[in-house]
């Protein structure tokens, strides 16, 4: 295989060859410096590469504009768009102008890479195709034949049991979007398909920032979809595998996360499936809750079958481990999961399967927080109690006892100006 | 004193990066002085975005956060941070230990 890497950045180049190196050791990378040479030319013989990586800042070039050129050529192999975080519109206009993948630089790890270029050459490298770049396949193929007014699906960001997730854009503008395209085998379960349009109804319903904003949504023949909007910060999920938080970012975050809980409760929507990869970060820092796929409103027709329980283990209520009817207060236990693990850094519980991480939910007291956080151990027995009538009732009552015991200034909901009293 | 030492723990396999990778960041500091010097706050937001990305590949995530600073200084135009965090850049290296594991 030959790869070539066209990147200004010296240290950048030689660490995606290292990588590549490794992954395969007969590989031929070439790497390209655009501070040295110019944007190759006609007499260039890109088709001798099996695929190419090319960043976005190349010094004394645009990547864009020496993507355009290169992709006019019959002979340009796939190519690998290399972007900056916080930058997704310059990955939407490299997806549009040819680009057959995109990576975040900051984010760029040896599996990704790996897993990208893996992709990209498949039919080069590999006599059989693994099952997970099939599937990855099969799932960019699909986003490639969907048609939505207005809207062009670009890539293939993510997948869930139900539904995949694209990276999308406005084609009047190029403003990121993502597009959630329910699975062919699940539109075909009526049930699925009702709950996942049931999604849309509760989001349009809720009306709020604390709550991802949904701008389409549509049913085919084929497949069914949402336009959502695209969050620039990542996820909660990603910011935790750093670590633990300050106590104060913690506590910034809960706190904000129980005004969106307000606001979703307030409209008799339970979200029933909150967990670090539903709450999403805006580039301005604000938080979001996400995918209400297992959501409803509380007087409505369970979707749920007999004893089916929907929810991820780890951030389960008793009540949910237990099938029971479900309130409020199954969202709370489930956000006093999410604080513990911002101020601890390590999942409330842990177990070898998930079975025997949702019995810890029932019948083991919660650890208790290293001394240093134990001005935080009233806030959090309260939150997980595993008697629901013991718990707080609701986000305002926890708003409340944030107020009164880490912030100065008003209860009501909504309120969002005070100050910290640490 | 062990105090004035930065351990930054690299993977073993890219030893044979870091003498050049380091090298590099040196260059960089003399670069975003005589950037400083110049007022050409262009030149240090792209040095302040490189930096950013290239830090944490590596495992250095003060050269990402220090990157980010300069970027945002380069920005907004404020020298006084500018020179505070290039400051503080050129100590760092001149104190960062790197362990291999």
């Amino acid at each position: 295989m030959r790869i070539l890497i066209i990147d200004d950045d010296e240290d950048l180049r030689h660490l995606l060859a290292h990588y590549l190196k490794q992954q395969w050791p007969g590989a031929e990378v070439e790497e390209y410096d655009p501070l040295a040479r110019d944007m190759p030319g006609q007499s260039f013989p890109l088709g001798a590469y099996d695929v190419m990586i090319l960043d976005y800042m190349l010094g004394r070039g645009d990547g864009l504009q020496w993507l355009a050129e290169f992709k006019r050529r019959a002979d340009c192999p796939p190519v690998l768009f290399l972007t900056g975080a916080g930058n997704e519109i310059v990955a939407v206009r490299a997806m549009k102008a040819g680009a057959d993948d995109y990576q975040r630089k900051q984010e760029l790890s040896r599996e990704r890479l790996v897993a990208s270029i893996r992709d990209l050459t498949h039919e080069k490298l590999e006599k059989t195709v693994p099952p997970d770049v099939a599937a990855r396949m099969e799932g960019h193929n699909l986003g490639a034949r969907i048609r939505i007014p207005g809207i062009k699906v670009l890539r293939l960001i993510g997948e869930g049991g139900m539904a995949r997730v694209y990276l999308a854009s406005r084609e009047v503008d190029d403003v990121p979007l993502v597009v959630k395209i329910l699975r062919p085998e699940i539109t075909q379960d009526q049930r699925a398909l009702a709950r996942f349009m049931e999604e849309y109804a509760l989001v349009e319903r809720i009306q709020s920032r604390h709550v991802a904003k949904i701008y389409d949504h549509g049913v085919s023949a084929d497949h069914a979809y949402l336009v959502m909007e695209f969050f620039e910060g990542g996820d909660l999920h990603k910011r935790l595998q750093v670590g633990a938080f300050s106590p104060e970012e913690a506590l910034k975050l809960f706190r904000e996360l129980m005004f969106a809980l307000g606001d979703i409760h307030e409209k008799g929507i339970l979200h029933r499936d909150l967990k670090p990869q539903n709450l999403m970060f805006r580039s301005d820092g604000s938080l979001a809750i996400v995918d209400f796929g297992i959501a409803k409103h509380i007087d409505s027709i369970d979707r749920t079958g007999h004893g089916e329980i929907l929810g991820t283990p780890r951030y389960m209520s008793p009540e949910q481990v237990r099938s029971l009817a479900l309130d409020l207060r199954t969202d709370i236990y489930s956000a006093g999961v999410l604080l513990y693990q911002m101020l601890a850094g390590r999942h409330l519980f842990d177990g070898e399967t998930a079975v025997e991480v949702a019995l810890h939910h029932l019948n083991t007291p919660p650890p208790p927080l290293p001394d240093q956080l134990v001005q935080y151990q009233a806030l959090l027995d309260k939150l997980l109690e595993k008697d629901r009538d013991a718990r707080f009732r609701n986000a305002d009552e926890v708003i409340g006892f944030l107020s009164r015991k880490f912030y100065q200034g008003t209860r009501a909901l909504g309120a969002e100006t005070t100050m910290p009293l640490h | 004193m062990a105090d004035d030492i930065h351990k930054v723990t690299v993977a073993k396999d890219l030893e044979d990066l870091i003498p050049t990778f380091m090298r590099n960041r040196h260059k960089e500091v003399e670069t975003l002085r005589a950037a400083l010097a110049a007022a050409d706050f262009e030149q240090l937001r792209q040095l302040g975005h490189r930096m950013k990305g290239v830090g944490n590949s590596y495992g250095f995530s003060r050269v990402s956060t220090l990157g980010k600073q300069i970027e945002d200084g380069a920005r907004s135009g404020d020298r006084a941070a500018l020179e505070a965090c290039i400051a503080e850049y050129g100590d760092y290296l001149s104190r960062v230990q790197v362990v291999y594991e």
